[in-house]
């Protein structure tokens, strides 16, 4: 109990150390929101209109002389102060971006980003004053850091949003589930019923990608990929809620994220993959043989495509749904500044309620993208661990019947 | 462009480093330490429910058959009871009825020996009554001729016999 409440002191301690009256005036400089912002990636955590805090920066340099060092900070702040690093002021390509989109017809609305523009261009000018002084600006933390004297970062290993929320979600997964095993060993639900909501809960779920994902499609091998569909069913679900979560980020909109989940059932797959797999690829039975070579490029194509699109598809139904929630959001604030706060006032009740809607939605996406990544790599590992006996008119038929269910889901 | 300038989709070598690590490990440790005792409980549970069933169903199939030999055996046993009663009922019939058959024979054995006998002795007294008619004839027939009569003695003797007839 004593460090429970020491450890909530501390993190309390930390927000307060990294909140700062600039930061907060900064956000609000900005004059409305940018919801592709929100959905980015960055180095710290957002905890608008309370703040925000730095998360710790860890980089991989290569010196001047060739040598490489790691170079650890506690955020993005220290490593400035030190000196050490400084900081490259992209001057915010996404505010000239929605400029050109919004055009000409913004009319007063101009005003606030050239006043930002104003400010940005005052801090880049003072930047070793920022540094030595205070807080950073929302642009400085966005910035990407630069090793001083011509050395370079390799690798840039921080703790980014999305990276801590995914730690925060396998911290969650890990948690629950090691509790949830406790009750199997100590015997609940082993001889005796399931007890309790909790064990309920997850051990249908649990059964649920079992006899509904893993065994369907892959048979008798079901529990040798039971482990890993259960594992990326449990992390991907719990990030996307995350994202649900206030002052939350959801880090399976990352495409980094999708694209290592991604990278793990493709692993899977290649190392599962039968001889029948790689003989339909590289010499596919059946047809005529001069049409092989042609095939076999589209073949081996399509090994990489059904990753590719397991992650893509992930990562655009996480964001997209931010992207709307956010967009009807800023609907109040574009009909604010466009026909006056009257109107902005009036079309709120509406946003509000329609971005509500799309909560829900997501609510309903977050789970709907847990089973459709899980039942997806499944069926492209049982694709390869399956050992054709019958005739190639029915393996092919088998194609075509996967490709359209596919097809189905993604749509 | 828009999505480019916000760094959606900038790549971030150390994102996936962390990630694939971590990821990796969360995978390693949840197969050990989570999925390997929660899936050997479930199906260690589903095996026992199985094998219950089956039990069960046995046992049930077991009581079932054992009834169906009761009743079996118990329908059998009514059946003998029936069996044995509508014996011994025709038994006693046939018993009586033979009982009866014999007294009639015997009424009428003994009816008939009363026939013959009284037949017998009706033969033997009409016997000795003719012997004793003939006596008596004779006997008349001596006085007759012995007292050498007139004929109105004759007759007187003859009526005077016949009315001793007619007495006897």
């Amino acid at each position: 109990m004593m460090i429970k409440r020491a450890f909530i002191f501390l993190v309390l301690a930390q927000v307060a150390s990294m909140v700062s009256p600039r930061v907060v005036l900064a956000s609000d400089e900005e004059g409305g929101f940018d919801a592709l912002h929100h959905s980015a990636n960055a180095y710290y955590l957002d905890f608008a209109p309370f703040g925000k805090m730095e998360l710790p920066r860890i980089f991989v340099v290569q010196r001047e002389d060739g040598s490489y060092g790691l170079e650890l900070f506690r955020s993005t702040t220290s490593a400035i102060r030190t000196g050490h690093f400084t900081v490259e002021l992209v001057k915010d390509t996404h505010e000239e971006a929605a400029e050109d989109l919004l055009g000409e017809s913004i009319g007063q609305g101009e005003s606030a980003p050239v006043h930002q523009e104003q400010v940005v261009h005052a801090e880049a000018e003072g930047d070793g004053h920022a540094a030595d002084s205070g807080k950073l600006t929302l642009a400085e933390l966005e910035g990407h850091l630069l090793a001083p004297n011509g050395g370079h970062i390799v690798l840039d290993l921080s703790i980014s949003r999305h990276l801590f929320f995914a730690w925060i979600a396998m911290g969650i997964v890990l948690f629950l589930m090691t509790r949830l095993a406790g009750m199997y060993k100590r015997g609940i639900g082993r001889s005796t019923a399931p007890r309790g909501l909790f064990q309920n809960l997850f051990e249908t779920i649990i059964l649920f990608v079992r006899d509904e994902i893993a065994r369907p499609n892959l048979g008798d091998k079901a529990n040798k990929y039971l482990p890993y569909l259960l594992t990326a069913f449990f992390f991907i679900l719990t990030s996307n809620l995350l994202g649900l979560v206030p002052f939350g980020a959801t880090a399976t909109s990352n495409l980094m994220v999708t694209v290592v989940l991604a990278t793990f059932t493709f692993i899977l797959t290649q190392l599962g993959g039968t001889k029948d797999y790689w003989m339909h690829i590289f010499w596919p039975p059946g047809i005529p043989t001069f049409v092989k070579p042609i095939l076999m490029p589209v073949e081996l194509l399509g090994i990489f495509t059904k990753p590719i699109a397991l992650a893509i598809r992930l990562f655009a139904n996480m964001t997209a749904g931010h992207l709307v929630i956010l967009s009807l959001i800023g609907l109040i604030f574009s009909f604010a500044s466009l026909f006056g706060s009257g109107a902005g006032f009036g079309v709120a009740p509406v946003s509000v309620a329609f971005a509500l809607f799309v909560y829900m939605l997501e609510l309903l996406v977050s789970l709907i993208q847990a089973y459709v990544f899980t039942m997806l790599s499944a069926l492209f590992i049982s694709m390869a661990i399956q050992e054709h006996h019958h005739d190639h008119d029915e393996a092919h038929h088998g194609d075509e019947h996967v490709s359209a269910h596919t097809e189905a889901i993604s749509a | 462009m828009i999505v480019l300038a916000a760094d959606l989709l900038a790549p971030d070598a150390g994102l996936i480093f962390w990630i694939a690590i971590t990821f990796g490990l969360l995978l390693f440790v949840l197969s050990k330490f989570a999925w390997k005792p929660i899936t050997s409980a479930l199906s260690e549970r589903e095996t026992t429910i199985h094998k219950s069933l089956a039990q069960a169903e046995k046992a049930l199939a077991e009581a079932k058959q054992l009834q169906a030999d009761n009743t079996k055996a118990r329908r059998d046993a009514e059946a003998q009871a029936q069996a044995i009663i509508r014996e011994s009922r025709e038994e006693a019939e046939r018993v009586r009825t033979e009982e009866v058959d014999k007294t009639r024979s015997q009424i009428k054995q003994l009816q008939d020996q009363a026939q013959a006998e009284i037949a017998r002795e009706k033969d033997s007294a009409l016997n000795s009554l003719r012997q004793e008619v003939a006596d008596l004839a004779i006997r008349a027939a001596e006085k007759i001729l012995r007292e050498n009569l007139d004929a109105d003695r004759q007759k007187k003797i003859v009526d005077n016999f016949l009315g001793d007839l007619t007495k006897n």
